[in-house]
């Protein structure tokens, strides 16, 4: 969406024009959707957690100066969203003394008899190697494949420098690569 | 550099080289050719590309729109409410306020015993006033309704008229 576009819709929300607030969420509920959806497995759960997102656009609206773009602004909260729910998980986890290295989480090893895996198996396996990531690389790797997010809104919504979002999206390919050993010959 | 050297130095970089956004220099570039882990390495990083872009992507269910908006509605109804009640708690206070104020006045300044003078005037005025009205209730009470019913053809004529 255009900057000047954005800001348009941004002053048609404030002044509580009918229409415009649903207009934003339609705007951006799939990549939001999608990004939480990407770092949070449970799907109900990840709609409950874009709704919030967009509960705190919708009261944060009148204090947003338009500094940072609209779009910049929602991948932060989408980012504080996600480290916060990513906290009460560990929290839940803490609770029930859960052992983080739960056997069944863990990308099993690649079977010496059968290496030939088809797609979806090789899909499943990466899926629950991302999973396997650090939240901070997840949501890199989430942000960084979906359309429309450049590395310099992951950026400014991550609060880092450019290098070192690009050096730390090539760590998580690294450590995915490992994680993945041998299924991607 | 050894070969050695050369496939630890790549390492970091086979990522971004896989992705076309770091070109290989000369040196890189021969190693890689003749290092057949490094070439390896190369083509996993370019097929977890391939597989990371071909990932679904996940869309919300149809009505999500609705549900948030909804959400916001009934977020904004709660908040209102607590607003209200704080307002209306803080009148309650207030009235209270106001009157144990009065209160301690009139029984400070020895103005009580004259409210209550002016209380029992008010009281017998009032039943006087009832004594008077009492016999003629029944007549007030028809023409009260024939106004109502007068407003109500009034009404019934203007909305059919539209």
């Amino acid at each position: 969406m255009e900057p000047a576009r954005e800001r348009e819709l941004v002053d048609r929300c404030r002044r509580e024009e009918p229409g415009a607030f649903e207009e934003l969420i339609e705007q951006f509920k799939n990549l939001v959707f999608a990004l939480i959806a990407r770092t949070v497995p449970d799907r109900s759960r990840a709609e409950d957690l874009a709704q919030d997102v967009f509960l705190r656009v919708h009261r944060g609206l009148p204090y947003f100066r338009g500094e940072a773009r609209l779009s910049t602004w929602l991948y932060r909260i989408v980012v504080n969203v996600c480290s916060q729910e990513r906290s009460e998980q560990r929290s839940r986890a803490a609770s029930r003394h859960m052992s983080l290295d739960d056997p069944d989480s863990r990308v099993a090893a690649p079977s010496t008899v059968d290496r030939r895996f088809s797609d979806f198996e090789l899909r499943d396996r990466l899926e629950k190697a991302i999973e396997q990531l650090p939240a901070q690389y997840r949501l890199l790797i989430a942000g960084h494949y979906l359309q429309g997010l450049q590395y310099e809104d992951l950026a400014e919504a991550m609060k880092m420098p450019l290098g070192t979002v690009k050096t730390q999206l090539h760590r998580a390919k690294r450590q995915l690569r490992e994680l993945l050993e041998g299924d991607l010959k | 550099m050894t070969s050695d050297a050369m496939c630890t130095a790549l390492a970091d970089d086979i990522d971004a080289i896989a992705v076309g956004e770091l070109t290989p220099d000369a040196a890189a570039a021969a190693h890689l050719s003749t290092c057949a882990a490094c070439r390896a390495e190369l083509e996993e990083a370019r097929r977890l590309d391939k597989l990371l872009r071909e990932r679904p992507v996940p869309t919300p269910a149809p009505g999500f729109t609705s549900r948030t908006i909804q959400r916001i509605q009934k977020a904004g109804w709660r908040r209102e409410q607590i607003v209200d009640w704080i307002f209306n708690s803080a009148l309650i206070a207030a009235a209270l306020l106001v009157a144990a104020g009065l209160w301690i006045a009139l029984e400070h300044t020895g103005l009580s015993s004259l409210s209550r003078d002016a209380l029992d005037i008010f009281a017998g005025g009032a039943t006087t006033l009832a004594q008077k009205v009492t016999p003629s209730l029944p007549l007030y009470a028809g023409a009260t309704g024939l106004l109502v019913v007068a407003l109500g053809l009034w009404w019934w004529a203007s909305d059919a008229a539209l």
